[in-house]
């Protein structure tokens, strides 16, 4: 390796963690102000102009907080975890491309590279529940693990189907094969899977079990604090950015989809934004749904993974394949997904559970209900 | 399925709409204080003679449920000089501001109208017993009430000024003659006349 | 009690003990949760209250009856105004007063506003302990609205001690029509959009449906009262089987569920909202300019003797006992608090059930730890 390589992934590593640090921060302002609409209210407002240097002012109160080890914490343990969730958030990124060049090094085996990275978060996860001491902590780090044994099959699933369309496990090529049309028309079946997937990676709504206030408070982050807190906190939200830069990478078309009419300079620059921009979408998207829905049990979460997303993303790999070996035109993949997608949903639909949910209430008169006749129940007669 | 997309949708159009938040501490963007409002118990100042209304009866010291009252009276001496209708007058009086469950019962048992619940409510200190109220404070309290709400004294009996109360006397007197001789059947007390 | 601990070989147990409350974020107030793990699943729940006694029951032998009406509010903090009707109904009872009709028809507005306003926190906190984050919002909204309103009556938000002995202390302020008509219109769009959000959404069915489905047996063995006993399919409404007040004077639906799990009790509560606000609709159309306050003496000094009372309170069948010595205080007040009975089923709903259900049961309890503590 020459000096200049050394110096430009090092400038690069380093460049990327700062970019990575300021997005967080935007993300969290955004993420607030985003909820707070929702709920009608007004979210941060007080720090500069609506709020907008209050991530600043969260970062200077949670570096000066104090770092809190619970008496009984198995130290080392303790301390590692959150560079053990940190670095692989990072990691992720480095072959993670914004523009046709503008990438630290774009791998071949791109996607199997992050496939493979990012499960190593929840190792965090599991080292931070262990080490704190606290069974509420190790009851999150657990269902963390539980949640990585649904997730993941489908997640990985989900890669390969985008894989096949595009015969190489390289973003870059991935995104320039589908300047023609997006991957999530082609194959809308696989964007679920992926986005669902996702949502249970990051432990976000409807899937954010491993760390759900109302249950294990807090789940492996309950003893933290400071500095230490705010690294978790950071990796949580660079995850948060990956998934959604896979998602604009695998199934949006990343910059060349719809493909712009510039060239050289200018359309560097606009393919960057044109990502950054379907990359917000996606993460709006994500704060959307977390406004909306209600969390899922751990089990409920295990065989929604292994009855519904695992049977339909080999559903997904069995249709892309066959119109590929038979070279079909890709609207056929299109039809076969959508017609999948409806199927499915009739099916969770039409679920006895589900469908009895609005009959059950009957609304008695007052009249007719103080003119019933005693009845007897257990011990008592009830009238 | 239909059940989520409606859940989306509900988000989305509440999106659109106003906050209903109000940024609390800033004065302009606080909600307003309805006029029943209940804040803690002030005393109140009789402009006609200058004077606190509290005549030191101690029915209130009696009536709280959390005895968070303490008053004494003492002789007047306007009285004596025939410059107030109040021969007993308020000597000390403490609120314990901690204490007191803002219920109301010192307002509805006085016969003086000498207390009332003012708007104040925002009463943080940083020593425990710092919302110990006594009396010039709890009268300072009264007049920025009677001040912002324009207050007037219930009763005609209750007004300090001799004269004063001595002429209302007797124009509710008049009143009373011309109702009674116009309809015998209503029922009104010279209180309620000077509402 | 015998607890049907899971043992290894050496004979230690294997099962994990943990701590639910009274320091937890769902267990709506300072209430303690001892739950046997194994695993996710709770072999065995023991619960433990009495975090918030404030020996209320006690406080009121030492103070006069007007005195006594500021302990009820502060027992079911949630709806306060039902706390205050109960207890001044009984002393009523004693004391053998005819309650002018104006006066019955603000406290029946009031009290089912107050209801509303409680169904709405539960709408939210309910909400908030299956996992979803906007509810609690929505019902806090939807409160606030009704609290304003209280605010322009009883001149406080929460506290009120507005029901008095005899009537009601104030009347109605000029322009509480309108104002309460354009809130009457706000609640009924929200009650709509707070349904939509969450009721039929595929996450909350799944958390709640055929979650600790009680049978009518056993909820009448426990001595459950109120949208939960109504949610198993028995028709007991206070309001309804011995009505008090003027309810007799109003058509008005009682929900009743049929399966009484988790989506049940919180759908009943949901159409029980609806079903006050066409109550106070119709208590808005029939009331009349009157008296407020019953003829009697300004001290309440009620004749010897005891009577009990029964009232709907949002959360169930609340009871006063009120026994009088003839005297300025009260001889023994003993408060049925629904939230208490309501609770001793947890027990029984919590065996073999996951860890994230105790949450969602307890949540659709709805218990009040100020009434529950006493």
């Amino acid at each position: 390796m020459s000096w200049q390589n050394l110096v430009f992934y090092v400038l690069g590593a380093v460049g990327l963690i700062i970019f990575l640090s300021l997005t967080v921060m935007v993300l969290t302002w955004i993420e607030r102000k985003f909820l707070a609409r929702i709920q009608q209210r007004m979210g941060p407002m007080r720090v500069g102009p609506h709020g907008l240097l209050q991530p600043i002012a969260d970062v200077i109160k949670l570096i000066s907080k104090e770092d809190i080890l619970p008496s009984w914490a198995d130290k080392p343990i303790y301390w590692i975890a959150p560079l053990a969730i940190f670095v692989p958030a990072i990691a992720i990124w480095v072959t993670i491309p914004f523009s046709e060049t503008l990438v630290l090094q774009n791998l071949d085996l791109g996607l199997f590279y992050i496939a493979a990275i990012s499960v190593l978060s929840v190792l965090g996860l599991v080292m931070a529940g262990w080490g704190s001491a606290n069974k509420y902590s190790m009851l999150g780090g657990l269902r963390a693990v539980g949640q990585l044994i649904s997730y993941e099959i489908p997640f990985i699933m989900a890669i390969l189907g985008v894989a096949m369309l595009s015969q190489s496990l390289s973003l870059i090529d991935i995104i320039n094969d589908q300047s023609k049309i997006a991957n999530i028309i082609v194959q809308p079946i696989g964007f679920l899977i992926f986005l669902a997937a996702g949502l249970a990676e990051l432990g976000r709504t409807p899937f954010d079990i491993h760390h759900a206030e109302s249950e294990v408070v807090g789940g492996p982050f309950v003893e933290y604090s400071g500095a230490h807190w705010a690294i978790i906190q950071l990796a949580e939200y660079v995850n948060t950015f990956a998934i959604a830069a896979l998602i604009a990478v695998m199934f949006l078309g990343g910059w060349s989809w719809p493909s712009m009419p510039f060239s050289g300079i200018p359309h560097h620059l606009l393919s960057v934004i044109w990502f950054l921009i379907k990359i917000y979408a996606v993460i709006l998207l994500i704060f959307w749904i977390r406004g909306t829905y209600p969390r899922l049990r751990i089990d409920q979460l295990m065989s929604f993974g292994w009855k519904v997303l695992v049977p339909v993303s080999f559903i997904n790999i069995v249709f892309t394949g066959f119109v590929r070996f038979y070279n079909l035109h890709w609207s056929i993949l299109t039809v076969l997904s959508l017609i999948t997608i409806g199927s499915i949903f009739y099916l969770i639909y039409k679920t006895p559970q589900q469908s009895r949910g609005e009959n059950s209430i009957r609304i008695v008169p007052s009249k007719e209900a103080a003119s019933r006749p005693p009845e007897n129940y257990g011990d008592v007669n009830v009238r | 399925m239909l059940g989520s997309i409606k859940g989306l949708k509900v988000t989305l159009v509440t999106m659109m709409r106003k906050p209903v938040t109000a940024q609390y501490p800033i004065p302009s963007k606080r909600l307003d204080i309805e006029k029943r409002f209940m804040g803690f118990p002030a005393l109140l100042w009789d402009d006609s003679n200058n004077e606190p209304y509290c005549t030191g009866c101690m029915v209130c010291v009696r009536e709280c449920p959390t005895q968070c009252m303490s008053a004494t009276m003492t002789d007047n001496d306007k009285f004596t000089e025939e410059k107030s209708t109040r021969k007993k007058i308020i000597d000390s009086f403490e609120i314990n501001l901690s204490r007191c469950i803002v219920c109301g019962i010192c307002v509805d048992v006085c016969n003086f109208d000498a207390i009332e619940m003012s708007h104040e409510h925002e009463l943080s200190k940083f020593q425990r017993n710092a919302n110990r109220a006594n009396l010039e404070s709890l009268l300072e309290m009264g007049k920025t009430f009677q001040e912002k709400i324009g207050w007037k004294p219930v009763q005609i009996k209750n007004i300090g000024d001799p004269v004063l109360r001595s002429k209302l006397q007797a124009e509710a007197k008049e009143k009373l003659k011309k109702l009674n001789s116009t309809d015998a059947k209503v029922d009104t007390k010279p209180e309620d006349l000077s509402k | 009690m015998e607890i049907n601990k899971n043992v290894n070989e050496s004979g230690s147990m294997v099962d994990m003990l943990i701590n639910m409350g009274p320091q937890h974020p769902s267990t709506h107030g300072v209430f303690r949760l001892v739950l046997q793990l194994d695993g996710e699943l709770i072999v065995d729940a023991e619960p433990h209250i009495g975090y918030l006694h404030r020996g209320s029951e006690k406080l009121c032998e030492a103070e006069s009856y007007s005195q006594v009406v500021t302990l009820f509010d502060r027992l079911d903090y949630v709806a306060n105004l039902n706390g205050e009707l109960a207890f001044c109904m009984a002393a009523e009872k004693l004391l053998e007063l005819e309650i002018p009709d104006r006066a019955w028809y603000i406290r029946t507005i009031l009290c089912e506003l107050n209801r509303i306003a409680s169904h709405m926190l539960f709408y939210g906190v309910y909400g908030l302990d299956a996992g979803a984050m906007t509810p609690v919002l929505y019902g806090f909204r939807e409160r606030e609205r009704i609290q304003s309103l209280f605010e322009q009556v009883t001149g406080a938000r929460m506290m009120h001690n507005y029901i008095r002995i005899g009537g009601v202390k104030e009347d109605l302020p000029s322009g509480f029509e309108n104002k309460l008509y354009s809130v009457i219109d706000e609640l009924d769009a929200a009650i709509e959009e707070c349904d939509e959000l969450l009721t039929q959404n595929e996450a909350f069915l799944a958390r709640t449906k055929n979650v600790s489905r009680l049978p009518i047996e056993d909820a009448v063995n426990f001595g459950v009262t109120g949208p939960i006993l109504r949610s198993t399919g028995l028709i007991e409404d206070v309001r309804i089987s011995e009505p008090y007040g003027i309810y007799d004077r109003f058509d008005f639906g009682i929900p009743i569920g049929n399966t009484g799990d988790c989506w049940d009790r919180y759908y009943v509560r949901m159409q029980e909202m609806r079903e006050s606000l066409s109550i106070i609709k119709q208590a808005m159309k029939q009331i009349e300019p009157g008296e407020i306050q019953a003829k009697m003496r300004r001290i309440v000094r009620p004749p010897e003797g005891e009577c009990f009372v029964r009232t709907e309170s949002p959360r169930g069948d609340l009871g006063v006992f009120l026994v009088s010595d003839g005297s300025q205080n009260p001889y023994r007040v003993k408060v049925r608090a629904p939230s208490f009975a309501n609770l001793q089923a947890i027990k029984h709903m919590l065996e073999g059930v996951y860890v994230a259900d105790a949450v969602v049961i307890l949540g659709s309890l709805d218990i009040v730890l100020g009434e529950v503590d006493r």
